[in-house]
């Protein structure tokens, strides 16, 4: 149909803004699957010790799985460099200004990777609870980490991105008294939002806990 | 544009107008009078937030000063045990202040893959061509 000159024109479009980046997380999860790697993400606010569960899992689990890991920041190498030191490939993404890894950048940084060699792939997300959760990459499986640090409030405060989480770390539990924080009433306020994920308890630290994150993942 | 880049309804409203814009330049419209979107309760999308951006993303283009009328979808959810089709299972819990929507079915309990809610459609534009 064609509108004549001055006319008003409705057009019918139904397009899907966010349909973009879903299918490339979909040919991400795909290309992951061919490969057979498992494919983990951590998202988390600032701060709550996604690095350092990235850090105590590799540790924990070299021997078993050839292990790589992708590192979300706004800017340097620092946490990078942190998980390189356990001898595992890690490819930093700088973001610059965004907020949040999108599918299309894990893409770009899967071509730094020889896939068929790796088993297992951590992507650390930016610290932020908010826009990651808008953004699917192609992961197997999502972990939020949320510490006791950040106050007995921030699961309600967030509850988007526990909603469809696998595994909830709880972190710093050695810290929970001197916070005054019930580690227990963040897991029950999880279990409202979302019953199926599996809790625990974990001082990335020390190491406490993270056999059990990588029993909750399957690992 | 630089400053499009730093929250994600920035980014996504970027994208948005991109849209509009390649559609409108396609039918060679002199001005865009409406766009119509549709924003799922999944998406983490604030409304106000989108309009702001539209605003300040629009400037200067054939978009400016165009109607932006955004309606706020609910999402459905499917249930592989029991077959259930529709809305979600939400907590009211006074914690959480407002009605929390959760991935399990509001008949058997079980858990559900979401249907729809996820989605930024660009409906309909209109245009002045």
């Amino acid at each position: 149909m064609k509108a004549d000159e001055g006319e008003v024109f409705d057009v019918e479009l139904e397009e899907n803004i966010l349909k973009a980046n879903q299918e490339l997380a979909d040919e991400n999860k795909e290309l992951l699957r061919k490969n057979g790697v498992m494919t983990i993400d951590i998202m988390g606010s600032i701060g709550a010790g996604k690095t350092s569960l990235i850090e105590k899992l590799v540790k924990l689990l070299k021997l078993r799985y050839h292990i790589a890991a992708f590192k979300g920041d706004l800017t340097t190498t620092i946490d990078a460099d942190m998980i390189k030191r356990h001898g595992v490939e890690v490819v930093a993404i700088n973001t610059g200004k965004e907020c949040h890894l999108d599918a299309n950048l894990v893409r770009k940084a899967l071509e730094r990777l020889n896939l068929p060699e790796i088993d297992l792939l951590f992507i650390e997300n930016v610290g932020n609870l908010i826009c990651p959760a808008e953004f699917p990459l192609g992961s197997e499986k999502r972990i939020v980490v949320v510490s006791v640090t950040e106050g007995p409030y921030m699961v309600v405060k967030h509850p988007f991105i526990f909603m469809d989480a696998d595994v909830i770390v709880i972190n710093k539990v050695d810290l929970a008294s001197a916070m005054k924080v019930d580690p227990e009433k963040l897991k029950a306020d999880v279990g409202k939002i979302n019953s199926r994920a599996k809790v625990v308890f974990a001082n990335c630290r020390s190491g406490e806990g993270v056999g059990s994150v990588a029993e909750a993942l399957g690992l | 544009m630089e400053f499009s880049r730093k929250v994600h309804e920035g980014s996504i409203t970027t994208q948005i107008v991109e849209s509009v814009l390649k559609e409108a330049n396609c039918r060679n419209a002199k001005k865009v009078v409406e766009v119509r979107l549709a924003i799922g309760s999944l998406t983490f999308l604030n409304p106000e937030q989108v309009k702001f951006w539209y605003e300040m993303l629009t400037k200067e283009t054939i978009l400016e000063g165009s109607e932006l009328v955004i309606e706020e979808n609910e999402g459905t959810v499917v249930c592989m045990k029991c077959g259930y089709k529709g809305g979600f299972k939400y907590v009211d819990d006074s914690a959480l202040h407002v009605p929390m929507p959760t991935l399990q079915c509001p008949k058997c309990d079980s858990q559900v893959q979401i249907a729809s809610g996820k989605d930024c459609i660009v409906k309909r534009i209109k245009m002045l061509v």
